[in-house]
């Protein structure tokens, strides 16, 4: 049986070698092994999308996805968003902004989610932003303002 | 109609009124830049070294009794630690919990030897890693001798349950019933709501010491759930520090350490390693039990001309087959309306469930939803529009209490709601509204939640370089508290918001209550304001007195303004300035408000570590409770059945708002759970075994975006000085209560058909 | 999750020789694999990671027919232009499953073979007897909750249904599955419970699912998918139906349609009696929805789902009606 072996993830353009069973999820990779927690567990079986990262450019759940399966992939998380001098992503301020949260434990989720329902062109109306904002649960019910906060963002951005 | 006119302002909840200082401004979140950038620190996140895994194993029956466990499989799995079990473990001291269910004798053990509901913990692996532990959980045998089980109270063996001393009675209301013109009879339902916060339960227990224990784990409640520890444990409260900076989401159900918390905390002492417990989706359905099935029968007898007579009400709900829990159905019903004649009963049916608990407006959200519908139902019975039925009924005073109200603003609200909405448009006839294939409906109903109040402490710390801390072991579970307690420093000190920091989630800080009751807010705005005013005085005093004063001897009183300090005519200085002049690093004032004859700290640690302090009213003067009504558009197609809500409006009497941008917030989220609650929230059980089928948040549907309309939310409170110090009334979990009558309502006039048992779903309009 | 082994194939052939061991489990977007895994319901000893085998993600439209190959995200597809100009059903069945991040995992092929929602098909510890997770034990879902079971093409072993949207409209635009092995027309790859309801298509081990091929017809471009669920989004189908409708050059007369439902059925389920009744017809409501009701003929009632059989032919005749422009 599979022991483990070494992985290596390319997360926020940087490289990290870690040792990992096979069965080892990249959210568990990310918050049990590396220790970057910005990307949250709501479910951990693909219902609510807290675990939202971006995989070479497209939001997928970490929390389905193996570690060693993202070996080549290029790897973004919450905590790679904001600019190199640290300036906020301007969907995070958005969020600031509108107040699109509560918790702020599905954040990061709905922020990465946000990002590149934007970059997909999926934001275009208020409508067609709650449907393709659907996949990320919030339960303090801030979806109104994550409404306000993405159609925000995608007009500072077009 | 005979509405007011509105005099209000529209499209968010600002209270109208100006502010001139921080506290009452519409400022951003003081904790939003961590948040949006993944760095607030959650309970499982904490890192310690030589962190170990624990995962639990819950029974998959709904009653019986254990007979064997075989450990030896798991213990034989790959880096596993520990196998506990009933047979191996620590043994506890028994506690009460938050409701006062004391477990048999004096011992506790957190796995169970006999099974009362399908998802009891009866075991629990310790490995090196997360994959270890769970791989190893799933080769745990238990074998059970299956006993009979009564899964919910819609099985008749469940009985009409226990009778419960919430007993009100006033008038004749079987007289009154009897020759009133009209009488409607009807029963509602609503089933098992779970919190299901994102953030799933779980915690890291950590002894630092044989006696000294840290526990990181998301918390309403952290002085509460330390005493809970301690006394588990045998510690002196102060041995066990909780902390709890950030709450992925409460609503209820974080107020008190759960048995799987006792777990990882008997996992870390026997192995004295640190160990992280976290409780995964499925599990947490039983690890907490979320709000109960209840069952409502109403009577409502009134004139011809809508004036109610009598209202007869009679209630009950699931509780555990061990244990009691009360969701207080008649609280609504007994205060919103005039009524001469009254009575409410209330039992409680056990089944093997797991202890149902607070979630959002316990008692108080689903005792409106019969009470809202029952009255929809008689204006329709009598040709009244709801709303004329409603200020027909409107009380003078509490009709329970014969109190004066502290302020109800509920007919500011109906004529704000009614306005912003265009009611006056709606045709009052069943399924006269329709675009296409989408009958629509339009209904409204009201909502009220009670003000409690505790006594909360905090400390005010000015630094040398003129910022200021303010510090308590209050929490913010995207409450605010982090924001508001800042401004209200701010506001008391005369310095600029973002001059304080605000700390909070430790019981090492200064003491508070449960986050709960939606009483944070307004109890600890009141600690702050008090000490800051006493942290100012004392500034103030240091720059009149002491002998390196620049200010001193300079006037006979000082004023602090914009983080300066100056004689009341005349040049000041800063804060800093003062505080280098006087040669002090930092001033510290420590405050509370607390009863006077109560400081005994026997007295304190009970105030804040129980619930028996938080102050229900009976000892103050004027009733207190925040106000709300919903008015609510539904589409529902006339083939599919399925129901959208596609327009919400909502004028809300919360009193002052210390932050209208957060108060806003809360409203909307009330609301969105309310939406939730109306259409899609069931705890569906398996009859045959007491099993949650829907322990998933694909099966347990919460709303997503899309099924969030555009929701406008109106505020028509204004300060109330009578119900809190800084005018504040009960903000979290107002919205939610009225929300699923008012939803329930509209799809009556979409459709004509009255459902009267949540959630409604297509297959009932069908 | 047990441990397994990994291996990431580099060809095809790699890939479906590891695929014949006992044990062996294939991994595309690993949306049903890891969640049954971790359900415990898949118990891999090998998983064999097919997402970097190269030429299988290719999408071509052309006159004829369109290709999809099997590794094709379902987000890909259903943002195709080609697709959603010449195969609307496709791309609407596709937009309206999971969420945009569940769309951007999920392959074409894996989409095709994603396992029932049934709880007790989902939940090994609390119900040991399932005949499709452990052949031979029972049924736990009859006698228990029903109400998101199939009503057709059940047996007395298993009632479970299909859950999948992509399925249902590509049995509507007679689709056939190409394996390494064969190709397959979607009406025989699929496989009704029985007595074997473990067996849930006709792939055999080791075949592997390369890609998917529709031809090019006039209702195909006229097709839609109607999906009809209590939440707005992220939801399976209460009922679902996908119709591909074809008019005569006189803009009334059905010339051919294809109906096909989801959300009903222990398969992808052909409602050929609905096409029989409607082919030559006139397009108008009443008869649309006289002949939606033979959608359900034959549909067997478990208690909780009863409604199914009253809500699927309103979803048939209102997508039928769709199709044709009758809002």
């Amino acid at each position: 049986m599979a022991s483990v072996r070494p992985v290596k993830l390319d997360i926020n353009g940087k490289e990290k070698t870690l040792s990992l069973e096979p069965r080892v999820t990249l959210l568990d990779a990310l918050r049990e092994h590396l220790h970057m927690t910005g990307t949250k567990k709501g479910c951990d079986q693909g219902q609510c999308g807290a675990c939202t990262v971006h995989v070479d450019g497209q939001r997928v759940l970490a929390c389905l996805t193996l570690a060693v399966q993202s070996e080549g992939s290029a790897i973004t998380t919450i905590e790679g968003l904001a600019g190199p001098d640290g300036t906020p992503h301007p969907v995070q301020q958005a969020f600031i902004e509108e107040d699109a949260f509560q918790c702020g434990y599905c954040t990061p989720g709905q922020i990465m989610s946000a990002v590149a329902c934007i970059r997909e062109g999926r934001a275009g109306s208020d409508d067609e932003i709650r449907e393709f904002m659907a996949g990320n649960l919030c339960r303090c019910g801030a979806y109104p303002n994550i409404v306000s906060a993405v159609r925000k963002a995608a007009e500072a951005t077009a | 109609m005979t509405l007011i006119e509105p005099r209000v302002k529209h499209g968010d909840a600002s209270d109208g009124t100006t502010p001139s200082g921080p506290l009452g401004r519409e400022i951003v979140r003081t904790d939003g830049p961590l948040k949006v950038q993944g760095a607030a620190t959650y309970a499982l996140e904490h890192q310690l070294e030589g962190l170990l895994h624990c995962v639990i194993v819950q029974s998959t029956v709904g009653a019986g009794r254990i007979v064997a466990v075989d450990r030896s499989a798991a213990e034989a799995s790959p880096g596993v630690r520990l196998v506990l079990d009933a047979g191996y473990s620590l043994m506890l001291r028994s506690q009460p919990d938050f409701f006062g269910n004391k477990p048999e004798g004096d011992d506790y053990t957190p796995f169970a030897t006999d099974i009362h509901h399908n998802g009891e913990i009866v075991a629990a692996v310790v490995a090196d890693t997360l994959e270890q532990a769970q791989a190893a959980a799933q080769r745990v045998r238990v074998e059970v001798e299956f006993g009979p089980v009564i899964a919910t109270h819609d099985d008749p063996r469940a009985g009409h349950g226990n009778p419960v001393p919430l007993d009100k009675d006033w008038g004749d209301p079987d007289g009154a019933l009897a020759e009133a013109p009209v009488v409607l009879k009807a029963t509602y339902e609503t089933p098992r709501e779970y919190n299901v916060p994102i953030e799933p339960h779980g915690l890291i227990a950590h002894w630092e010491a044989d006696d000294r224990l840290t526990i990181y784990e998301p918390s309403q409640w952290v002085d509460g759930m330390a005493n809970h520890y301690a006394t588990w444990f045998g510690l002196p409260f102060e041995n066990v520090r909780v902390v709890s900076p950030f709450v992925g989401g409460g609503f209820g159900s974080k107020g008190q350490a759960l048995p799987h918390s006792a777990v990882a905390a008997i996992a870390a002492r026997m192995l004295r390693r640190p160990v992280k417990l976290a409780v995964s989706r499925p599990q947490t359905f039983t690890a907490y039990g979320g709000r109960p099935a209840t069952r409502q029968r109403l009577k409502l007898g009134a004139t011809e001309e809508g004036q109610l007579l009598a209202i007869d009400h009679d209630g009950s709900n699931e509780t555990a087959a061990n244990a009691a829990f009360i969701e207080t159905l008649g609280i609504v019903t007994s205060m919103m309306y005039a009524v001469p004649n009254f009575r409410s009963r209330q039992r409680i049916v056990p089944v093997n469930t797991v202890t149902p608990g607070a979630f959002r407006a316990p008692g108080k959200n689903p005792s409106a939803f019969a009470l809202e519908c029952a009255m929809d139902e008689l204006a329709v019975e009598l040709g009244l529009d709801p709303v004329e039925l409603r200020l027909r009924n409107e009380p003078d005073v509490d009709p329970e209490t014969g109190k004066p109200w502290s302020s109800r603003r509920l007919r500011e609200a109906y004529a704000a709601g009614a306005d912003a909405f265009g009611w006056t448009q709606r045709n009052p006839v069943p399924r006269s509204m329709r675009e296409g294939r989408q009958l629509i409906g339009w209904g409204m109903a009201c909502g009220t939640h009670p003000v409690y109040s505790s006594p909360g402490e905090a400390m005010v710390r000015i630094l040398a370089d003129g910022s200021v801390e303010v510090l308590s072991s209050a929490i913010d579970m995207g409450t605010g508290t982090y924001t508001i307690l800042a401004q209200t420093a701010a506001d008391a000190l005369g310095v600029p918001v973002e001059q304080v920091t605000t700390k909070l989630g430790d019981s090492r800080l200064p003491r508070a209550p449960v986050a709960g009751g939606s009483q944070l807010a307004n109890l600890m705005t009141a600690a702050v304001h008090t000490t800051a005013l006493a942290a100012r005085e004392e500034l103030i005093a240091l720059g009149l007195t002491d002998p390196n004063s620049p200010l001193r001897d300079r006037a006979n009183t000082l004023i602090i303004a914009d983080g300066r300090i100056a004689p009341p005519s005349g040049e000041g200085i800063s804060i800093a300035e003062l505080m280098a002049a006087i040669g002090r690093d930092v001033l510290e004032v420590t405050r509370d408000t607390l009863p006077r004859k109560e400081r005994s700290s026997a007295e304190r640690l009970k105030f804040f570590t129980t619930l028996g302090g938080m102050e229900r009213g009976t000892s103050i003067p004027k009733s207190r409770h925040s106000f709300c009504t919903h008015f609510v558009e539904v589409r529902v197609d006339e083939d599919f059945g399925t129901i959208r809500v596609s327009r919400v409006v909502s004028a809300l009497d919360a009193g002052r708002l210390y932050n209208p941008k957060l108060a806003d917030s809360q409203f909307k989220g009330g609301i969105v759970m309310g939406i939730g609650m109306a259409l899609l929230e069931e705890g569906i059980t398996d009859p045959r075994n007491g099993r949650i089928l829907s322990a998933n948040l694909a099966d347990y549907r919460i709303p997503t975006n899309a099924d969030i309309p555009h929701i406008e939310t109106i505020s028509v409170g204004i300060p109330d000085y009578d119900a809190t110090l800084l005018g504040g009334k009960a903000v979290g979990e107002l919205a939610i209560v009225g929300v699923a009558p008012a939803i329930a309502n509209a799809v009556f006039h979409a459709t004509g058909k009255r459902i009267r048992r949540l959630p409604i779903t297509l297959e009932s309009l069908m | 999750m047990m441990n397994f082994d990994y291996s990431r194939a580099t060809s095809l052939e790699e890939a479906a020789t590891l695929a014949r061991h006992p044990g062996a489990m294939l991994l595309a977007g690993g949306t049903t694999l890891l969640d049954l895994a971790k359900c415990e319901v898949a118990r891999p000893e090998r998983v064999i990671d097919l997402t970097r085998l190269p030429g299988l993600n290719t999408i071509t439209v052309g006159e004829s027919g369109a290709t999809i190959g099997a590794l094709a995200t379902m987000s890909r597809v259903a943002d195709d232009h080609g697709i959603q100009r010449r195969y609307p059903a496709i791309a609407e069945s596709l937009l309206l499953a999971a969420s945009a991040q569940l769309r951007n995992m999920a392959t074409i092929g894996g989409n095709l073979l994603q396992r029932t929602r049934c709880p007790y098909f989902r939940d090994p510890a609390g119900y040991p007897a399932c005949n499709k997770r452990d052949p031979g034990t029972g049924c736990s879902a009859i006698g228990g909750i029903t109400r998101d079971h199939a009503v057709l093409g059940t047996s007395d072993h298993c009632i479970a249904v299909y859950p999948g949207d992509l399925a249902v409209a590509l049995s509507a635009l007679g689709a056939t599955i190409q394996t390494n092995l064969r190709a397959i027309e979607i009406e025989a790859f699929f496989l009704m419970p029985g007595a074997t309801p473990e067996r849930e298509t006709v792939l055999e081990r080791g075949e592997i699912i390369t890609a998917i091929a529709v031809p090019a017809t006039p209702l195909a471009a006229n097709s839609t998918y109607l999906k009809v669920r209590d939440r707005q989004s992220y939801e399976f189908a209460a009922a679902s139906a996908a119709v591909g409708l074809e008019l005569d050059s006189d803009g009334v007369t059905i010339r051919d349609i294809r109906v096909a439902l989801g959300g009903i059925a222990t398969k992808p389920w052909r409602a050929i009696a609905v096409e029989d009744a409607l082919r030559g017809r006139r397009l108008d409501e009443g008869t649309v929805r006289e002949a939606s009701r033979t959608a359900v003929d034959g549909a067997k009632s478990h208690g909780g789902n009863a409604y199914k059989i009253e809500l699927a032919p309103c979803v048939v005749a209102r997508a039928i009606l769709k199709a044709g422009g009758i809002q």
